[in-house]
């Protein structure tokens, strides 16, 4: 059987909490894509019809990450995209704020308070962009452990 | 100085990630396409369908509504749609007393407009006053206006 240590047990609750949040995230956005796609519009940096397509695959880029993260075979690929779209959203985020937006985040689908805190969104991302990095960096050196090619 | 075997084991590596990057950006693509074609997902190439609570223009015109517009008040003053009301972006709980004496007048929907496409303000207020006059019959202009 295999032996969890502390930090292994704190990265694996983290890697479910992550996958969780990602899971959580894209769900109601597959199951309403044109509110998704408004709340993106919002953002005013691409076009009505590019935050369709957006809204069409961001969704299950975030879905199928998520789970990722808990299937060996894929997980450190999950990471590295999940890494790169929590950058990208905290760099909306920010975005948004300078330039005094006052639209709802949108992380969690259409069905949202409309007020704007960026505080929170930005400090949960960059919560959730640790996590991550700690579980890629854990599984990249499993990996490279586990997987050494013959000569 | 890097071996061979360390050149080995990289390229390994970077080959393996790269089936995991295709895996997964496969999947998602194969996602995307279930959505288009089991209807789940709008078309962006069709005309796209009206949000609820939004109106277009030539539909608003035929119910005679009362107007609100939503943009800064220099832009009201340049140009608005006639009849319109000037409803304060940042403080719009300030226009209910006007608006109510209004609609108290004359019952008939409320529209609120702002100035493009990827405006949001108006779409906000609308949420809000359908909470605030739940019994007054309240849309949002899809695509806004401006005085061109």
């Amino acid at each position: 059987m295999t032996k969890i240590n502390s930090s292994g047990l704190i990265l694996l609750i983290a890697r479910l909490a992550v996958a969780a949040t990602f899971l959580m995230a894209a769900l109601p956005k597959l199951q309403a894509p044109l509110e998704f796609a408004e709340s993106v519009s919002a953002f005013q940096l691409i076009g009505p019809v590019a935050s369709l397509w957006v809204a069409i695959t961001l969704p299950w880029l975030e879905l199928i990450s998520g789970i990722g993260l808990v299937i060996p075979q894929i997980r450190r690929s999950s990471a590295f995209i999940i890494s790169l779209l929590l950058l990208l959203f905290i760099g909306l985020h920010v975005s948004a704020w300078n330039r005094g937006l006052d639209i709802s985040c949108g992380c969690f689908g259409a069905h949202e308070d409309l007020t704007a805190d960026y505080t929170w969104p930005i400090l949960r991302n960059v919560i959730l962009l640790c996590a991550t990095i700690a579980i890629a960096i854990r599984d990249f050196r499993h990996h490279s452990r586990l997987k050494t090619p013959k000569a | 100085m890097f071996d061979q075997g360390d050149q080995r084991h990289s390229l390994f590596i970077v080959r393996s990630i790269f089936k995991e990057l295709l895996c997964i950006i496969g999947l998602t693509f194969i996602g995307a396409a279930y959505g288009l074609l089991s209807g789940l997902s709008p078309k962006p190439w069709a005309k796209p369908e009206l949000p609820a609570g939004a109106i277009h223009f030539a539909d608003a015109n035929v119910l005679n509504p009362i107007w609100l517009d939503a943009r800064p008040v220099e832009l009201f003053e340049q140009g608005h749609i006639e009849g319109a009301l000037w409803l304060d972006p940042e403080d719009w709980e300030s226009g209910i007393p006007t608006l109510m004496d209004t609609w108290l007048q004359n019952p008939r929907p409320i529209v609120i407009y702002c100035s493009s496409e990827t405006c949001n303000t108006s779409r906000s207020i609308a949420k809000q006053m359908r909470d605030a006059l739940p019994q007054a019959e309240i849309y949002y202009m899809e695509g806004g206006w401006s005085h061109d």
